[in-house]
């Protein structure tokens, strides 16, 4: 049961990041692969958090009510990463569809294949 | 002796509270970001002569000690790459100051953005921490998306796209490679990692090494990552273009160096890196050969360069690493001044065509010399500073026995000639024909030009100028152990 | 400081002198030219130690500049004909725009030229080199006119030639670990097979394409006679020299020594087959520029066959013809510019009878026409006598069918030459030429004065020529005042041979004159009886037109296959890939994308065999 769930969250993950560039890769639409860089992106972070997971921990807070009980908690390093993460995903989502935006005033589309005046 | 970390603090500060000052006093706007360029450049220089030799300056980040805090290091090589940095980065706004003057208008998100993108790029050359370098990595990248987009009325939205959509690929395979060395070391800590990196399961290493390759890759302008790169260069502004050149494919290449000589060791990359930096040459170099545009022509030849430069890298020898920084000084500053010269060569002509610039070397006799300057120097003709550059590169790739190399990189310099030349003939040797109201250089950029000119005749009079800094900076790059000591005392090679 | 660092100095300040001094105003600017033109070989012959060398180390290579008695006997050509072509330029370029560019570059090309000969090393040799190159450029396209294919070969062959050089050097570096000529000619006799190879043909190739030896002969028609005709005297009188320098050092000191002279050979072969071709390729031009830049090539044939033949003779009759195609090329380019100047083209078919116009202009070129075909009394007669001599001793008579094919054909285009421009009738559009201005005529008279000197007095250049060749390797090399000996033990006393034919010419000249004042009357071109054919206005009737037709349809199936056609074809295709090769940046962002996942899969795909664990 454990095992099975670990490697579903590890196959989600794979399937999201997948997902995510597949969308990249094969939609036309600008707002789609803006999607699927947002969905690629949550897929790496559920990866981030599962590897720092270990079983049977608990949050990685020292106080004095959890101290001393022996119990073993998980990696907090791989959370704080995928809050920055996060974070900067977050950024870069935002400009993507700003950038959107301003593509579709300028040539009335949001089709990639319709957008290529600068070439060779 | 100050600490490095004002050099990422102050402007990454200054840069969002840059609306604020101008606000309270407008001119503040231009003022600022010089001010705040000028002093990084000031303490890094001061740091950086002042540096012991083969003692870098480790600062410890809210004071946990490494590996579980941050650190900055600043050493001989990463010393010398945020000096040349910080010089190029105050040039470009002595260029940009009063842009105003040129229809430059909203000054405020532009210097926002390009100091953003300094503090970004200073931090990926500092950091020590491999996680802090993506970090850094990706606002030198957003604020990058910002400033490729800053003219509205082009395509630059569509150039921005573009770099954003390969931008955000790397950032998803940098974090997937720091996940697995996290995964397989426990730290994030170079330093830390390189002691571990011999450890990890040699299948997983060099997945991870093709992750951080084409993830870096894609800033260091490698083919065939590289598509984002004509468009940008050629949509952003004319200063920010210098920038992109000289800063953020120089924290790209950094980043490539830094992982693959220091914290992973990886044999097989460096024939990689031989390989792709070939194609890139090869690709860039003909592609520049048949364009139309200058900017599109200076951003594949800027390509090109950074080919040179990754196969300098590649040999992983001294002589190797000490040709790659020369180009990489070479690159930084030629190109900014090429950049920076086109910018009012193409000010004035809507097409941006080459072919617009007909007998501009007697209407605007300034800039067209610095324009064929730089020219002249790119190509490595001498006495200018890119003759040394070659030369060292020539003399390494020799000493490597890549004799066919050697033919390659010469071929394409003669490809590289006839398109720089073609542009001084138009320049210089050819008579204008219709009118056209031109814009004269502003005297901040004719300032800044004419000191980059001086270093470019300066060093290619007398190349012994830097050539000190760059051994040194190449021995310290080889010098893993001494790397590992210095930022984990308690810990060392075994 | 060293007197040798001074030289350069002096050299460079001047440049720039007359560059700002140009930028000032003219006045300013012709005096700093005029001084650059008296104190730069004043200093030369006066303070300059031969004996001197300056080392010193940059970024880690040894360098080394110093005179060696081969240097210092092209540095004399340098030294004689640059500066009175700067002279003559300042009546050349007197009515000219820009002329800080043009006196900028031309210095910084004798700058260039001066320190390849007295470079001891490598670097410095490719830095003076490029240096040479690249001003040269600048002036090829000073006019303006076919900047892109004139201009753009210029430099691509220039670069090829530079390139193949640099590779070259690296190379050696690679393995002496040492920049110094020296040590390469030392160590070659120790290096494998192929690098010996490797470097030997690649420096050659480089300094071959600089002397516009046969299949990489393309760039120089079109480069001497795109740039100012007061640079092309220097560009073909000593810049070409330079590869003549080269070559005697690679093809004597490294093959020769090294018992490799099939190497010579081969470059000798070149060089009869590119004298034999670019002599027929001058006898059609119409343009004097024109012929006489492929009569330059010829002229370099001959040379490059007598250093490549590698006998002490031959490389005597070589240089010997090396210091006279200085002179004689020098004052036929002066020539033909002073005519540009004066009557506003060098259209053999349209300028006609310039003799009473340009007398002084006139005898230059005639002095310098006589000694440029070898006809006895000037100095050229004794160089092909040698280059002869030597290639008879060695066995080569093909050879030396061939060289003498070429300088009889040149016959032909010498006549041409005097005839088109300065015989024949007198246009009445060009009835108001006249004479060039002294700042012209004294740089040519000079030197034809130096060239009638020569050919009573070859020993004054022989003298330099035996010291220059004990540098490579020949030491007491037989010379005697005006003595010509050979090797079946005749010697002629040229002097004798001068005089008497001097007092034939006097005598015929008189005659000549008596007889033409007595009978000539004068008929204009269009004069002609057309035996019934009908002649419309827009023909041109000039007797120049056409001159040697019957010749050329003789010849037609030869010269039809030029060589340029290959290399233009050869562009085109390279540009055609280069266009395909850019589609692949297609402006698609999602193409790019693509581009970077399918990179990466190939990589992990592969990353067994790139990490080999």
């Amino acid at each position: 049961m454990q095992a099975f769930l670990t490697y579903s969250i590890y196959g989600t993950a794979l399937f999201l990041m997948l997902l995510g560039l597949y969308a990249v890769l094969m939609k036309k639409n600008l707002i789609k692969i803006v999607i699927g860089l947002s969905v690629a992106d949550s897929g790496l972070h559920l990866l981030f958090v599962a590897v720092g997971y270990i079983n049977g921990g608990t949050a990685p807070i020292f106080s004095p009510a959890v101290a001393g009980t022996g119990t073993v908690m998980t990696d907090p390093v791989p959370q704080a990463l995928v809050l920055t993460a996060i974070v900067i995903g977050f950024g870069v989502t935002a400009v993507a569809l700003a950038l959107v935006v301003r593509l579709y005033r300028k040539h009335n589309t949001t089709n990639i294949d319709e957008i290529k005046n600068l070439k060779w | 002796m100050t600490d490095p970390v004002y050099f990422i603090a102050i402007p990454l500060l200054t840069a969002f509270l840059l609306p604020l000052f101008g606000k309270i006093y407008k001119p503040l706007i231009g003022i600022i970001p010089g001010l705040v360029f000028a002093f990084t450049a000031y303490i890094s220089f001061d740091l950086y002569f002042n540096l012991e030799p083969g003692k870098p300056v480790i600062v410890q980040m809210a004071g946990w000690a490494p590996p579980w805090g941050i650190n900055l290091v600043f050493g001989e090589f990463s010393g010398l790459i945020v000096s040349l940095i910080t010089f190029l980065a105050f040039l470009v706004w002595v260029y940009s100051y009063n842009f105003k003057k040129v229809g430059f208008d909203n000054s405020k998100k532009y210097f926002t953005l390009l100091m953003l993108m300094v503090a970004g790029s200073i931090g990926v050359v500092l950091t020590g921490d491999i996680f802090n370098m993506f970090v850094f990595l990706e606002i030198t990248a957003i604020s990058s998306y910002g400033l490729t987009a800053f003219y509205k009325g082009r395509d630059s939205a569509e150039a921005a796209f573009k770099f954003l959509l390969i931008g955000s690929l790397s950032s998803t395979f940098i974090l997937l490679a720091i996940l697995l060395l996290y995964k397989q070391t426990g730290t994030l800590n170079m330093a830390e990692i390189a002691i571990k990196s011999q450890a990890i399961d040699p299948k997983i290493k060099s997945i991870i090494a093709i992750l951080f390759f084409v993830g870096f890759g894609i800033e260091a302008e490698m083919f065939p990552l590289n598509g984002w790169v004509p468009d940008a260069y050629s949509q952003a502004p004319g200063p920010v273009a210098a920038s992109f050149a000289s800063i953020l494919a120089k924290s790209g290449i950094y980043a490539l160096i830094r992982v693959f000589y220091t914290v992973l060791d990886v044999e097989g990359i460096f024939n990689l890196l031989l390989t792709a930096g070939l194609l890139t040459i090869i690709f860039a170099e003909f592609t520049a050969m048949r364009q139309t545009r200058l900017r599109r022509m200076l951003a594949y030849s800027s390509i090109g360069q950074m080919g040179l430069i990754m196969v300098a890298f590649s040999f992983n020898t001294k002589a190797g690493v000490f040709a790659g920084l020369f180009l990489m000084f070479n690159h930084a500053v030629i190109k900014t001044l090429l950049f920076l010269a086109s910018g009012f060569l193409t000010y004035s002509t809507k097409q941006k065509k080459i072919r617009d610039l007909d007998g501009f070397g007697k209407i605007m006799p300034f800039t067209s010399l610095m324009f064929g300057l730089g020219a002249f120097a790119i190509v490595g003709l001498p006495p200018f500073s890119g003759f040394w550059g070659k030369l060292n590169m020539l003399t390494a790739t020799a000493d490597s026995n890549l004799y066919l190399v050697i033919a390659l990189i010469l071929v394409v310099a003669v490809v590289e000639i006839i398109y720089y030349f073609k542009v001084i003939g138009r320049l210089y040797f050819r008579e204008r024909h219709e009118d056209v109201n031109i814009q004269k250089p502003t005297w901040n950029a004719v300032l800044a030009m004419s000191i980059l000119a001086l270093v470019i005749i300066g060093v290619g009079l007398y190349p012994d100028f830097i050539t000190d800094y760059l051994a040194k900076a190449t021995n310290e790059l080889f010098d893993k152990a001494g790397y590992i000591k210095h930022v984990l005392p308690s810990l060392s090679l075994n | 400081m060293s007197s040798l660092v001074i030289l350069i100095l002096i050299i460079a300040g001047f440049a720039l002198l007359s560059y700002f001094g140009h930028s000032i105003n003219k006045t300013a600017g012709n005096i700093a030219v005029f001084a650059a033109a008296v104190l730069i070989p004043l200093y030369w012959f006066t303070r300059v130690d031969f004996s001197e060398t300056v080392s010193f180390t940059i970024s880690g290579f040894q360098m080394e500049l110093g005179y060696n008695m081969y240097g210092k006997l092209f540095s004399l050509i340098v030294m004689i004909l640059s500066p009175l072509a700067l002279i003559y330029a300042l009546g050349y370029m007197k009515d000219s725009k820009r002329t800080g560019t043009f006196y900028f570059s031309f210095l910084f090309s004798i700058l260039g030229m001066t320190g390849i000969l007295m470079s001891r090393d490598f670097i410095s040799l490719f830095i003076f080199w490029e240096i040479m190159t690249w001003s040269s450029y600048l002036l090829v396209i000073f006019l303006g006119k076919d900047v892109e294919k004139t201009g753009i070969r210029y430099m691509v062959f220039s670069a090829l030639g530079a390139y193949a050089m640099f590779m070259a050097i690296v190379i050696i570096h690679r393995n002496t670990g040492s920049m110094m000529l020296n040590d390469y000619f030392n160590a070659f006799g120790n290096f494998s097979t192929g690098t010996k190879f490797l470097t030997g043909i690649l420096l050659m190739f480089g300094f071959a394409l600089k002397s516009a030896v046969m299949p990489v002969h393309v760039w120089a028609p079109g480069a001497y006679s795109n740039t100012p005709m007061a640079y092309t005297s220097v560009f073909s009188g000593a810049l070409s020299k330079m590869g003549v320098y080269g070559l005697g050092f690679v093809v004597i000191n490294l093959f020769a020594h090294a018992n490799l002279h099939f190497a010579g050979t081969i470059l000798a072969w070149l060089g009869a087959v590119t004298a034999v071709l670019a002599t027929f390729s001058a006898i059609f031009q119409d343009d004097a520029k024109k012929l006489l830049a492929y009569s330059s090539i010829a002229q370099l044939g001959y040379i490059v066959t007598g250093i490549g033949i590698g006998t002490e003779l031959s490389i005597f009759a070589g240089l010997y013809l090396a210091v006279l195609h200085a002179a004689f090329k020098g004052v036929l380019f002066m020539a033909a510019g002073a005519v540009e100047r004066q009557a506003g083209s060098t259209d053999m078919t349209e300028v006609t009878g310039l003799i009473r116009k340009m007398p002084l202009t006139f005898f230059a070129s005639l002095v310098a026409i006589i000694a440029l075909a070898g006809v006895p009394p000037l100095g050229g007669f004794v160089g092909k006598w040698m280059l002869y001599e030597s290639l008879i001793n060695n066995g080569n008579f093909l050879m030396v069918i061939m060289i003498f094919l070429s300088s009889t054909a040149a016959f032909l285009y010498s006549y041409k030459f005097l005839f088109g421009l300065f015989l024949g009738q007198e246009e009445p559009e060009f009835e108001n030429v006249k004479e060039a201005s002294p700042l012209m005529t004294i740089p040519m008279l000079l030197l034809s004065v130096f060239l009638m000197i020569t050919g009573s007095f070859p020993g004054i250049v022989f003298k330099y020529i035996a010291e220059g060749m004990t540098d490579l390797g020949f030491h007491d090399v037989n010379w005697q005042m005006s003595v010509l000996t050979n090797a079946w033990g005749d010697s002629v006393n040229l002097q004798h041979v001068t005089l008497s034919i001097g007092v034939v010419f006097v005598v015929f000249l008189i005659f000549l004159t008596w007889k033409g004042y007595k009978k000539t009357y004068y008929v204009s071109t269009k004069d002609i009886s057309s035996s019934g054919e009908v002649i419309k206005p827009e023909d041109n009737m000039t007797y120049s037109t056409d001159f040697y037709k019957p010749f050329e349809r003789v010849l037609h199936p030869i010269l039809k296959r030029k060589i340029e056609k290959y290399y233009d074809e050869f562009g085109e295709g390279i540009g055609a890939l280069f266009d395909f090769m850019r589609r692949i940046y297609t402006g698609n962002g999602q193409t790019y994308a693509f581009y970077v996942i399918v990179f990466l899969v190939i990589l992990l795909v592969f990353s067994k065999n790139i990490f080999g664990y």
